[in-house]
């Protein structure tokens, strides 16, 4: 057992020795109060509640859907039960990614819609990219669970640009966050 | 260039150029005059409204009663919603720029705009928190006796700016936590939807510094059947509808404002029909009647923001209805001007008929009712923008105004 307890007592102070050099100090400090204020910022935000409840699981297998439930151009694709704005989609990005030289905010609303394939509800982040005006094409207003704007987190009223350099509005995207755990 | 090297002297040049700027300037005889810029009547119109404009980034003014654009005014980024002086001699715009137009370093400010000449004659600073929500309303306050004007803030955390506005400065920024958007409340109050389904009452001094927050007992369950945004108030007493047409009025006339008995605008056959609220400017009120204006659609769950094809118009001491209103299709109305069918021809006349027979109502997202004694009913959609005018009494269709903008936003009347 000592020698087993030795060899791992030096492979972890390897390994220390290793991420020190690496990373300075100061760097770690850094990241862990960006982390600390991040965190104290925005204690109560749906992504933060869903991201720690639900863990990211697997988006959902979309290769068996059909039509434009399946069709991330589309505005009755399944994902988008709750958005309101226009599909990044068809605006150079794609359901998960912004359009280039746009920037995603962090900070979102969620909805939560049923995959057709599965039957189950999913927690969907409708983060949007910003940066640049309006792209303009496959506007889409659904609103499955949406709430006004006083019931921030379900609103998708609100332009969602928060934490990012600019809040001029692009797309939206529709992200799975996890399996909902509740309608 | 050749005359002149040939000895014209410049001062000669420039004499010449004022003789022709003055002459302009008067005006010959039956000639049009030069360099010549309107400005607008102390008062405005009855029925003039404002429809800003998503995309053109503006807001702009039109005569209801002929049709005819006034104005307009040029906004920086997000929606807009004017709010005016009681006295009609200005306007104020909660605006956002940023430098680089999309980017650069944003600044967030009132702009106080003269009500005649339409320029811009102060400009205050505000912290660069400024909502941006689709629907516009409660997006600002101004309070009764036009002193203070209030913004609301969500970075997303929530607040109100606090303006002077005849000290042409900010007095406050006053955070309010879980509670949003903003409606005035008197004198030196404002009110504020929670998450929890309450209201804070947020009172202030005469410098415009937080005085009081107070905060009710819930009044409606934000899970089981929410209050929209899109509330109308009538004299002393704000009307909130919910989802379900729920009608909770709260009364001014006390502090902090007391909720009187709730009621319904539709009744169990409307239910079974799938009758609803929805729109995104769905409710408005004429306060001397006492009369209250509802957007309704035949849908189900979650078509809270699904645009309307009638206007109920209802007695708000009476809690009864007192008459439906049937919109025309606005896209209808859109391609008859965009197809040139609106000569009185008999061709033109027969296509535009067919036009509203053959094409689906999609109904339409806003309406706002003037507060003069024979008022017009405005309609709006965003997609494409349309503006249709209304007798408020009758319902009748008056007219359609061409070419409103690209995506119409907030109506609202100086």
């Amino acid at each position: 057992m000592e020698i087993i307890e030795g060899r791992i007592d030096r492979w972890l102070e390897r390994k220390a020795r290793l991420l020190a050099r690496r990373t300075s100090r100061r760097s770690f400090l850094a990241r862990l109060s960006a982390l600390v204020l991040g965190s104290a910022a925005f204690p109560l935000l749906p992504v933060a509640r869903a991201g720690g409840t639900a863990a990211r699981a697997p988006a959902p297998d979309e290769s068996g859907l059909k039509g434009e439930a399946a069709d991330p151009t589309s505005c009755q694709y399944w994902r988008h039960c709750a958005i309101d704005g226009l599909l990044c989609s068809c605006c150079g990005g794609t359901q998960n990614a912004c359009p280039p030289g746009t920037e995603m905010s962090r900070v979102t609303w969620i909805g939560t819609c049923r995959h057709p394939g599965d039957g189950k509800d999913y927690i969907i982040s409708y983060n949007d990219c910003c940066g640049k005006s309006f792209c303009g094409r496959c506007q889409c207003n659904r609103n499955e669970g949406e709430k006004p704007v006083y019931v921030t987190p379900k609103n998708n009223d609100i332009v969602w640009c928060f934490g990012t350099q600019s809040t001029a509005y692009n797309c939206s995207t529709a992200i799975v966050l996890g399996i909902a755990t509740e309608g | 260039m050749l005359w002149y090297k040939g000895g014209v002297k410049p001062w000669l040049v420039s004499l010449l150029a004022l003789v022709t700027l003055v002459s302009g300037a008067r005006g010959d005889e039956g000639s049009d005059p030069l360099g010549q810029v309107l400005s607008l009547p102390p008062r405005p119109g009855p029925h003039w409204i404002w429809l800003s404009d998503l995309v053109l980034q503006r807001t702009a003014l039109f005569d209801t009663d002929t049709g005819n654009m006034l104005g307009m005014l040029s906004a920086g980024m997000g929606i807009v919603a004017p709010v005016f002086s009681p006295d009609h001699r200005e306007i104020y715009l909660a605006e956002t720029y940023y430098s680089r137009g999309t980017r650069g370093e944003r600044t967030d400010v009132v702009t106080v705009y003269d009500a005649s000449s339409l320029l811009p004659i102060a400009e205050i600073p505000l912290p660069p928190k400024r909502a941006d929500h689709a629907s516009g309303v409660a997006s600002n306050a101004i309070t009764d006796d036009g002193r203070f004007l209030a913004v609301f803030n969500l970075t997303p955390a929530t607040s109100i700016s606090v303006v002077d506005l005849p000290a042409r400065r900010l007095s406050a920024e006053i955070p309010t936590p879980g509670c949003s958007l903003v409606y005035p409340a008197g004198a030196r109050r404002f009110l504020m939807l929670c998450g929890d389904g309450s209201l804070l009452s947020v009172t202030i001094d005469d410098a415009g510094q937080e005085k009081t927050l107070q905060r009710s007992a819930p009044f409606f369950d934000p899970n089981a059947d929410p209050v929209t945004e899109k509330a109308a108030r009538a004299g002393n007493q704000w009307l909130f509808i919910s989802f379900a047409g729920v009608v909770h009025p709260v009364d001014l006339s006390s502090d902090p404002p007391s909720f009187a008995k709730t009621w319904s605008i539709v009744s169990e056959e409307d239910k079974r029909a799938s009758w609803r609220i929805g729109g995104t400017q769905q409710l408005t009120a004429h306060a001397a009647s006492g009369r209250l204006y509802a957007l309704m659609h035949q849908g189900g769950r979650d078509t809270h923001k699904d645009p309307g094809t009638e206007v109920w118009v209802f007695d708000i001491a009476a809690h009864a209805r007192v008459q439906r209103i049937a919109l025309r299709s606005p896209i209808a109305g859109f391609l008859r001007r965009h197809l040139g069918l609106t000569e009185g021809s008999f061709t033109a006349r027969i296509a535009s008929w067919l036009l509203y027979a053959v094409l689906p109502n999609p109904g339409v997202d806003r309406i706002l009712v003037t507060q003069d004694e024979a008022p017009v009913l405005v309609t709006g959609t965003t997609f494409p923008s349309t503006l249709e005018v209304h007798d408020g009494r009758s319902g009748a269709l008056l007219r359609d105004i061409a070419e409103v903008g690209v995506a119409g936003s907030v109506i609202a009347s100086p």
